[in-house]
């Protein structure tokens, strides 16, 4: 082999030996990243996992054991897990829906105006800054009966007063008032963004070729959003199925279990009966189907765009 | 002398950073449970705090604490910061502080149907580890509020603080306008009444306590009364009868006569309901009475109250007693400040005090001539306190104590939910009552059958030795 055979194999490797020293560096700097998730999130979730094959409650004396797939079985049975299922599924569902579509013509009635939208937008932001609790308390004195604002309106015009979050008709409705106000202005605002991310000689085009403002919004506007409005949907979802705080302040799952969402059944059998092995297999069951929804939001978000508007053309 | 760092150390250097702080946050936890279990059991009196942890639901009846704090600092040279947790949703955040060892609680303020649980897994310390049973002055304590409500397996693990009864509150003025002689003594003279009173929206009939929470206890109180138990001696439940569906129907049926957003109707509201003057009777608990009577609290019926035992039989609900926390690095301390707030000296002066909710519980404090608030001032005429006293007696002569067996809070929750539901006609009052019943047997069986039924037989005995009739 002579020397400058030798000196042509330096040059060629010197490169390659350079890119895989600055993968392995890659990988090494995400290290610690990667162990503190490990720690945090991938190991507790594989716990809650193997917890929910096991029969643990904190305040029994007996020791933990294994039993299969018993605390799954005894979710089918468990009528107050179905019916946290449901409520959590009508929240989610209806939430999800009405927000996005407020949300939709508020972004784009803001996305109009020529002034005043930054200020429009802070003072939007501000019921979804506040902590749920606060807004708990905050409506819960709305809705006082005898001294809240709405009953005292409704009295002004000889309205018969409702009794809100105590009654077994309304308390669902009240939760979902109060999640409308607090997250709506949420969704205008992640709406608004993807508004103007958009390029604005798209619209002007489609103006020019004499497309209605209908056309506009159905044909552009909503198929260029749409990633937008994927990643919105997901994330009120995901807090949709979580929802506990306005719960906890405003009804405690009542009238009767009216309004005990999913989450509130589980921190009531975690938290205050202990019972953790079916609580993590209740946490399983929930996350399989946030997991199966997401997929699903993704999964119609991500088709390709041409596709997407020949699904939606007109005849 | 400098030394070059490469690159190859820099990032075998970071690797290990990397790895103690993830290893330190997945392990501190565990640390912390480690470092605060350190004061536990086996500490000794020197060197504790003088300043304590005290955990009550918050609110007024914290208040006693805040009133003798400078009292107890020059008496027993302890003083006490409170740590308040809510009214409903107490025994989570005490159990999830004890299942994990924690030191953030000395003493502990709490119901004795608590008492099951913390004794079995060992949350509590025995009084007598610190000091002589003789200090609590136990002669002078009510028998229904001192064995079933202090004592586990004969031994004193708790010290009163509030003993707690239902009691009927009611218009005088309004039943002498309507003939009414005297309060009902019965349930369905108490039904009949309620109805013939129910005026909206300027006269409701009743009302009673119909949020989430507590509601059960205001089903016991009628099911007491038409002679139902709790479980048989195998522990089957026994509230899925006819007495239970005649009791829990009562309760719809007084619902319709009731103010309109009744299931949102706590402890507070309950009181409200009666001293804006809006409702003709409330069962409530028996502080209710003192308040009645004060122009401070914007009471709009003094004078015009009334007070009796509830209809045949009073339910004892709630009560709280004061333990302390295994896990506190003060032991010591803490037995004195409970050995202060529960002096007969001390007690007597907020038991009658309308500014918090504390109740007698000795047989010293049932006399009229202490019925001031905590300065020393009257809170009632001497002719009302003494009716008001009398219907303390009253109540506990006939009192039903509150299940205060392991898996109580359990017990009564899931009660509390059933009940709960069929108020809100999701559910009818048997098929409420049935599936309480079957979710009690789950919680026996997974507490061990045989464990229950021994805890049952001794929680019956304890109290049918106070003179208690089950």
């Amino acid at each position: 082999m002579t020397l400058a055979v030798l000196r042509r194999g330096r040059e060629i490797s010197r490169p390659r030996k350079r890119a895989s020293a600055g993968r392995r560096f890659g990988r090494l700097a995400v290290g610690p990243a990667t162990l503190i998730l490990v720690a945090l999130s991938v190991f507790p979730l594989l716990y809650a996992l193997r917890l929910s094959f096991m029969s643990d409650n904190l305040l029994s004396a007996a020791p933990m054991r294994y039993v299969g797939i018993e605390n799954y079985i005894a979710l089918i049975h468990d009528h107050l897990f179905i019916n946290g299922l449901v409520v959590t599924a009508f929240f989610a569902a209806a939430m999800v829906t009405v927000q996005l579509g407020v949300g939709l013509a508020l972004a784009l009635a803001l996305h109009r105006l020529s002034r005043y939208q930054q200020l429009l937008a802070t003072v939007l932001l501000i019921p979804s800054i506040l902590s749920p609790s606060v807004v708990g308390f905050q409506w819960l004195q709305l809705f006082n009966y005898s001294g809240g604002l709405i009953n005292y309106f409704l009295r002004e015009l000889h309205l018969p007063l409702q009794t809100w979050n105590a009654s077994p008709r309304l308390a669902l409705p009240s939760l979902l008032i109060v999640d409308f106000w607090e997250w709506t202005p949420f969704m205008v605002l992640l709406l608004f963004a993807g508004l103007r991310s958009i390029p604005q000689p798209i619209f002007e085009a489609a103006r020019v070729d004499g497309s209605s403002g209908w056309q506009i919004l159905r044909y552009h506007t909503v198929p260029l959003l749409r990633r937008t409005i994927g990643i919105v949907v997901i994330l009120r979802l995901v807090a949709e199925f979580k929802i506990f705080d306005i719960i906890y302040v405003l009804t405690a799952g009542g009238p009767g279990s009216k309004t005990e969402s999913l989450a509130y059944y589980e921190y009531t059998q975690g938290f205050s009966y202990f019972n953790m092995g079916y609580t993590a297999a209740m946490c399983v069951i929930s996350l399989i189907i946030v997991i199966v929804l997401v997929k699903l939001i993704l999964g119609f978000t991500e088709r390709p765009l041409v596709r997407l508007a020949a699904d939606t053309e007109a005849p | 002398m400098t030394r070059s760092v490469s690159r190859r150390s820099f990032i075998s250097g970071g690797i290990k950073g990397g790895a103690l702080l993830a290893g330190s946050a997945a392990l501190s936890p565990l640390i912390s449970a480690c470092s605060s279990s350190s004061g536990g059991p086996g500490t000794s009196g020197s060197g504790e705090s003088t300043t304590l942890t005290v955990e009550i639901d918050e609110g007024q009846n914290a208040e006693p604490w805040v009133w003798f704090n400078a009292d107890m600092k020059r008496t027993v040279g302890v003083s006490t910061t409170i740590a308040g947790l809510p009214f409903v949703g107490q025994y989570e955040k005490i159990v999830a502080e004890l299942v994990a060892r924690s030191s953030a609680y000395d003493v502990l303020v709490f119901p004795p149907y608590f008492m099951g649980d913390f004794v079995a897994k060992g949350f509590l310390r025995k009084l007598t580890d610190f000091g002589p049973e003789s200090a609590f002055d136990l002669p002078d304590v009510l028998p229904v509020y001192r064995d079933p409500y202090l004592k586990r397996n004969g031994d004193l693990y708790a010290a009163n603080y509030d003993g707690d009864v239902l009691m009927l509150t009611y218009r005088t003025d309004v039943f002498d306008s309507h003939g009414i002689k005297s309060p009902p003594a019965t349930w369905d003279e108490f039904l009949s009444v309620a109805k013939e009173l129910h005026n909206p929206p300027h006269m409701y009939g009743n009302a009673f306590y119909g949020q989430r929470g507590f509601c059960y206890a205001w089903f016991m109180n009628i099911f007491a009364a038409y002679g139902g138990r709790w479980f048989d001696s195998k522990m089957n439940p026994q509230i899925n009868n006819d007495l239970g569906v005649k009791a829990l129907e009562l309760l719809i049926e007084l619902n319709k006569y009731a103010p309109p957003n009744e299931l949102a109707i706590g402890y507070p509201q309950l009181n409200q309901v009666f001293l804006n003057g809006s409702t003709a009777m409330v069962i409530q608990w028996d502080d209710l009475p003192l308040k009645t009577e004060s122009a401070a609290l914007g009471s709009k019926v003094i004078g015009k109250s009334g007070y009796a035992p509830c209809p045949v039989r009073s339910y004892m609900p709630y009560s709280r007693v004061m333990a302390i926390s295994a896990y506190s690095a003060n032991p010591h301390n803490s037995w004195k400040a409970i050995q202060y707030m529960n002096r007969s000296s001390i007690s007597a002066k907020d038991v009658y005090d309308p500014g918090c909710g504390e109740d007698p519980f000795r047989a010293s404090q049932l006399d009229p001539s202490l019925v001031k608030d905590h300065t020393g001032q009257a809170t009632m005429p001497p002719a009302l306190a003494t009716a008001y006293v009398n219907a303390i007696k009253g109540c506990l002569a006939e009192g039903y104590p509150e299940l205060s067996i392991p898996g109580a809070f359990h017990y009564l929750d899931t009660l509390d939910l059933f009940v709960n539901e069929a108020l809100a006609g999701q559910i009818s009052a048997a098929g409420a009552l049935n599936a309480a019943a079957s979710e009690w047997n789950t919680i026996t069986q997974s507490l061990d059958q045989g464990a229950q039924e021994a805890a049952y037989s001794a929680w019956i005995q304890s109290f049918q030795a106070a003179g208690v009739s089950y």
